[in-house]
């Protein structure tokens, strides 16, 4: 019991941080909505979906699922600053010579990053229904499409922990973010594939996020399909992405538990 | 019952040993400085003592309790200031501090908050952002994290690095009335006259062991005694001691410190070469003098 005051005691510390910096609310809040306003509202009417030149709304719906994945990547960058900024400051150590379980320490940055990512995602979706924004989904999809953000929270949270404690400022600690964010641009989160020359567009197809972007598209549009091969492939990079970076983040911090 | 007994400790990092046969006894209620080069492991022993890091041979004692097995319970007596102060800028003062009261779940936290601040001078202070905070005021409230839940044990990492000294003088009457309220401080610093004024004990680290223990006099007194001899000018180029019979001379060559043991040989020499001899007065040791001396003579390998 005691653990999980604590758990959130050191949650509600990092969301307070993250909530109250202006650099990160500008990055993670408002520059996703500028960017899903400059698409849909500048590039969006001059790009052909399915042969023809999109509106506005089509525009929208398309493009919407792949925004709420990158206001949640862009999130994933401040996960591993607090980190960051925790080690170098000499936080963790403090944390460390308290009565506190370990887990409770990195447990707490991974609740607050996922909470911070979902909030970051919900005011883009808030944002897409004031566009005209109207999914098609059912409850159950509801409920599935919030577990794959979570899911999709979670792993991005996995992936920055790893960086964050190996790199010696925050600088650098944010960097990894950048591979997600171009995951996401090389996708069909934006724009159809099928411009894209044959390299890109075989790099585009088989990299996790295409998988992401789509099962998140088929869950808001109502197309969702337990045998799609959107739902299988990122059933298969979500797993596979959680056990590596789990290892990998476990074996970082006992790393840095004993260099401390 | 000793605050700390550390007991034949030894800590490596891959090839690297840090703390070679490590022992030392720490009494409750004293300010304890540990002294040592950069790199000498001293952080390395914090780490241990803190239960942070484990050692990889060895025994040590916190409170009569043995850190491998009663690491939950040592945490709840002891806290630790590192060297830099580990405080969210973004939050007022006193929200740092009840983070730490949570964590510690405290029971009387905003009245243990409001005593302990009224100590070190903070409650003007309490709802301000810690980034418009001095440099000074900082560590007082990093020190003020440190003292919530009442532990027994308060380790000090270089508190007062950085500091001005109008603001060192203050951190040390601080530091002094924690001594004073029967706490145990474990101190690390740079500022060798800081360790002389506030220590009860002080302990020199060197080659990952403690080379020399006890009071500020006490170390004073037992470390290597010197001797000034001061000859007449008019002598200077017959003088020839022993090269590594010399401590150090001054530029005109009139002025030695030799090593106190040397002194008969000496003077038995510069007699011997009719050399008028003006004065022979014993020094008065530093503690920078001691410190100096042993990490010469380690560079030296005696």
């Amino acid at each position: 019991m005691q653990s999980i005051k604590q758990l959130m005691v050191l949650t509600k510390r990092i969301l307070k941080q993250n909530l109250t910096n202006v650099d990160t609310v500008i990055t993670v809040i408002l520059m996703p909505l500028f960017m899903l306003m400059f698409f849909v509202y500048v590039l969006g009417g001059n790009i052909a979906i399915s042969g023809v030149n999109a509106s506005t709304g089509e525009y929208l719906k398309y493009a919407l699922p792949g925004f709420l994945l990158v206001a949640m990547a862009m999130g994933s960058a401040y996960t591993a600053v607090r980190i960051n900024l925790d080690k170098t400051k000499g936080f963790l150590k403090r944390l460390h010579s308290l009565p506190i379980k370990r887990w409770v320490i990195l447990g707490s940055h991974v609740l607050a990053s996922v909470i911070f990512m979902i909030i970051s995602e919900s005011v883009v979706l808030v944002a897409g229904f004031v566009m005209g924004y109207r999914p098609d989904l059912s409850v159950g999809n509801f409920a599935l499409f919030v577990l794959v953000s979570l899911l999709f929270a979670f792993t991005i949270t996995l992936i920055a922990i790893p960086f964050s404690l190996k790199a010696s400022s925050i600088e650098s600690a944010g960097g990894f973010s950048y591979i997600i964010l171009m995951l996401l641009f090389v996708s069909s989160a934006f724009i159809p594939m099928d411009g894209m020359v044959r390299p890109v567009r075989w790099f585009a197809e088989n990299q996790p996020m295409t998988a992401l972007v789509g099962i998140t598209r088929d869950l808001l549009n109502n197309n969702f399909s337990i045998t799609s091969s959107n739902f299988l492939q990122s059933l298969v990079w979500l797993v596979g992405l959680i056990i590596l970076f789990s290892y990998l983040s476990y074996r970082r911090y006992k790393m840095f538990s004993v260099k401390l | 019952m000793d605050a700390i007994t550390v007991k034949h400790v030894k800590k490596s990092f891959g090839d690297h040993s840090v703390l070679k046969d490590m022992n030392l006894t720490v009494k409750r209620g004293e300010i304890f400085t540990l002294l040592g080069e950069n790199g000498s492991g001293k952080s390395t022993l914090i780490n241990i003592l803190t239960t942070i890091s484990l050692a990889d041979d060895g025994d040590v004692q916190i409170l009569g309790h043995p850190v491998v097995s009663d690491a939950g319970l040592i945490r709840e007596n002891i806290s630790l200031n590192s060297q830099t102060v580990t405080l969210d800028e973004e939050f007022t003062g006193y929200q740092n501090l009840l983070i730490i009261a949570e964590l510690r779940s405290l029971k009387n936290a905003k009245a243990e908050i409001k005593q302990i601040s009224e100590r070190l001078d903070l409650t003007s202070f309490l709802n301000k952002k810690v980034g418009k905070y001095s440099g000074g005021m900082k560590r007082r409230l990093d020190i003020a994290m440190s003292l919530l839940g009442d532990p027994e044990i308060i380790f000090l990492d270089e508190p007062t690095t950085g500091v001005d000294p109008k603001n060192r003088v203050e951190l040390w009457n601080i530091i002094r009335e924690i001594r004073d309220s029967g706490k145990t401080v474990f101190l690390t610093t740079q500022y060798l006259d800081e360790a002389d004024k506030l220590s009860d004990h002080i302990g020199f680290l060197n080659d990952g062991k403690i080379v020399l223990y006890g009071t500020p006099d006490e170390i004073k007194q037992n470390a290597r005694q010197f001797v000034q001899i001061n000859v007449d000018s008019s002598n200077m180029n017959l003088i020839d001691l022993p090269e590594g019979m010399v401590v150090s001379k001054n530029n005109k060559g009139t002025n030695f410190i030799i090593d106190e043991r040397n002194t008969d040989m000496c003077i038995k020499i510069l007699i011997n070469e009719n050399v008028s001899i003006n004065s022979v007065v014993p020094q008065d040791n530093s503690l920078e003098e001691v410190f100096l001396d042993i990490t010469k003579l380690d560079s030296e390998g005696n």
